[in-house]
């Protein structure tokens, strides 16, 4: 025991300073957004210059609180349709063999592989070159989100398919239950949590998009990262204004 | 026959349901990106992609210097920001597996934390800490070091410190993942055996957890080259990157041949990416 302590008590200490240190740049960012939100002034400044709540009351009007309303009904339906479409493709690829099967699981997981951001420009150029243009904006968020969250969808599904006992349902089937009642009464409460799971990840992954979603919104349909980002982008402007920029 | 009727149906509304959605990704994902190859291949003219085939895009990209030198930047930061990921990550991760504190969960939870406020959210903060007004600013001029403010932003290096902040956990999941996987009594044989802990960290416990590593690296490296909040927040005109210029070529010039040939580049760089993971047997978990 004291062997144990003493070999471990010099590295080990200059670790634990090390991890320290760690933490605080990975928590420091952080904190110190949120103390500048109680900045008085109109400047990116630290320390802040007075206490005010007067940006958080800012936040609390239509400008923030739309984009903000747009983000989480784009997210929700995302989620529920890459859910509603997973679902199936989940089925296919871990319970059967089929030609194509390959390609299939490729062409679902590859919107995990290629940037987001070279889906989003490429959905952009085939909408304009396709002539439906006008649906940039929630129509177009809405189809680039459910490609990009569809990977989330059918992996947690998938996960969840190949971890049932294959005899659970098999029981159920020789009780005399249909294959409809199987999958509604045996399979889908069995794998609810992996169902529940996917929409989650769907939903925040579609929630935190910037890369894609920067491309195929317009103006008055943005969503919420989309809206600050934008807004960052143009203080940066304001503020080194003056002093040209490069 | 009635039977083998209703099975005959059950199989076509299975195909259905597999085919929609299959016909939906084909649609919306497979097919723009074709579009996006070939006109990475065409020439732009008047804000227009004519049918004329050109390797020109990639010339222009490869030859003329401000896009050559975009290329090569993106690259230098995805590589810093791997590194730096990887050197910070190993040691948070190694404490985190090794530690028998009672906080460990909360530790651990607190090393991603990062993951839950959006990248916006933590580059504002670097933002905050590198402007003229900021912290860094306004320490030294509190010290009496500098008399007049420091221009650290916009610059590269910024926004590789912001990236690797950005992309921290990611380096820590994957090294954890690979260091739980290493079985406790091959380091205790090789103490045994005699040698110290620095030599068995250096030739056991390194070595083996080299896939966790090599993910970490990859992946940052990965996310870090089309990122594009990031560098357009602590960057600027000096300082494009792939993403930031695919966004001016697309929105602001539409000139989408070249936006679309830089597009290539990144999905080539991604897919060698691809390949070199699994070439390192590296781990891909953390997604």
């Amino acid at each position: 025991m004291t062997r144990a302590l003493s070999w471990r008590h010099g590295p080990w200490t200059a670790l634990k300073l090390g991890v320290a240190l760690i933490y605080a740049f990975i928590v420091g960012p952080i904190l110190i957004t949120a103390i500048v939100s109680f900045n008085a002034v109109n400047r990116s400044q630290f320390p802040p210059q007075g206490f005010s709540l007067r940006w958080w009351g800012e936040a609390f009007t239509p400008q923030w609180l739309g984009p903000l309303a747009f983000s989480l009904e784009l997210s929700a339906v995302t989620a529920l349709i890459s859910t509603a479409l997973g679902l199936p493709l989940a089925f296919a690829l871990a319970r059967h063999e089929f030609p194509g099967r390959g390609a299939l699981a490729a062409l679902t997981m590859s919107p995990l592989i290629l940037p987001t951001l070279v889906t989003g420009i490429a959905l952009l150029q085939f909408l304009q070159i396709a002539g439906f243009g006008a649906l940039l904006g929630f129509w177009a968020l809405l189809i680039g989100h459910v490609v990009i969250c569809l990977p989330f969808s059918v992996r947690t599904v998938a996960i969840s398919l190949k971890a049932m006992p294959p005899a659970v349902e098999q029981a159920a089937l020789n009780l005399g239950a249909t294959p409809a009642t199987v999958l509604r009464e045996i399979t889908i409460p069995l794998c609810k949590a992996g169902i529940f799971a996917g929409a989650v990840f769907a939903f925040i992954h579609s929630f935190s998009d910037v890369n894609l979603s920067l491309f195929v919104a317009r103006p008055g349909q943005r969503p919420v990262t989309v809206t600050i980002l934008s807004f960052l982008e143009y203080v940066g402007d304001f503020v080194f204004g003056d002093h040209s920029r490069d | 026959m009635s039977s083998a009727h209703r099975r005959g149906g059950r199989r076509a509304l299975h195909v259905l349901l597999v085919a929609g959605p299959a016909l939906f990704l084909i649609v919306f994902f497979a097919l723009p990106n074709a579009y996006l190859l070939s006109a990475s291949f065409q020439v732009s003219e008047a804000q227009q992609l004519t049918d004329t085939l050109t390797l020109d895009n990639y010339r222009l990209l490869f030859t003329r210097p401000f896009y050559l030198n975009t290329i090569l930047r993106t690259f230098v930061i995805g590589g810093s920001v791997g590194l730096i990921v990887v050197v910070l990550a190993y040691p948070l991760a190694y404490f985190l597996v090794r530690t028998s504190s009672r906080w460990k969960g909360l530790l651990i939870a607190l090393s991603l934390a990062p993951l839950l406020a959006s990248v916006i959210v933590r580059t504002y903060g670097w933002y905050v800490i590198l402007s003229r007004e900021g912290l860094v600013n306004n320490l030294l001029r509190a010290l009496d070091v500098i008399g007049e403010p420091l221009r650290l932003l916009p610059s590269s290096w910024a926004i590789t410190i912001g990236l690797a902040h950005a992309l921290l956990p990611y380096g820590v999941l994957t090294i954890m993942s690979s260091l739980n996987g290493i079985n406790p009594s091959l380091e205790r044989a090789a103490m045994g055996l005699g040698a110290n802990r620095l030599r068995t960290f250096l030739s056991v416990v390194l070595p083996l957890s080299f896939p966790g590593v090599a993910g970490g690296f990859l992946l940052a490296f990965s996310i870090a080259i089309s990122a594009y909040a990031t560098p357009a927040i602590l960057g600027g005109p000096s300082t494009e990157v792939m993403a930031t210029q695919i966004r001016n070529l697309m929105v602001s010039l539409l000139d989408w041949s070249l936006g679309s040939a830089f597009g290539v580049v990144l999905i080539v760089s991604s897919l060698a990416i691809l390949l070199a993971t699994a070439a390192l047997g590296a781990k891909r978990s953390a997604l």
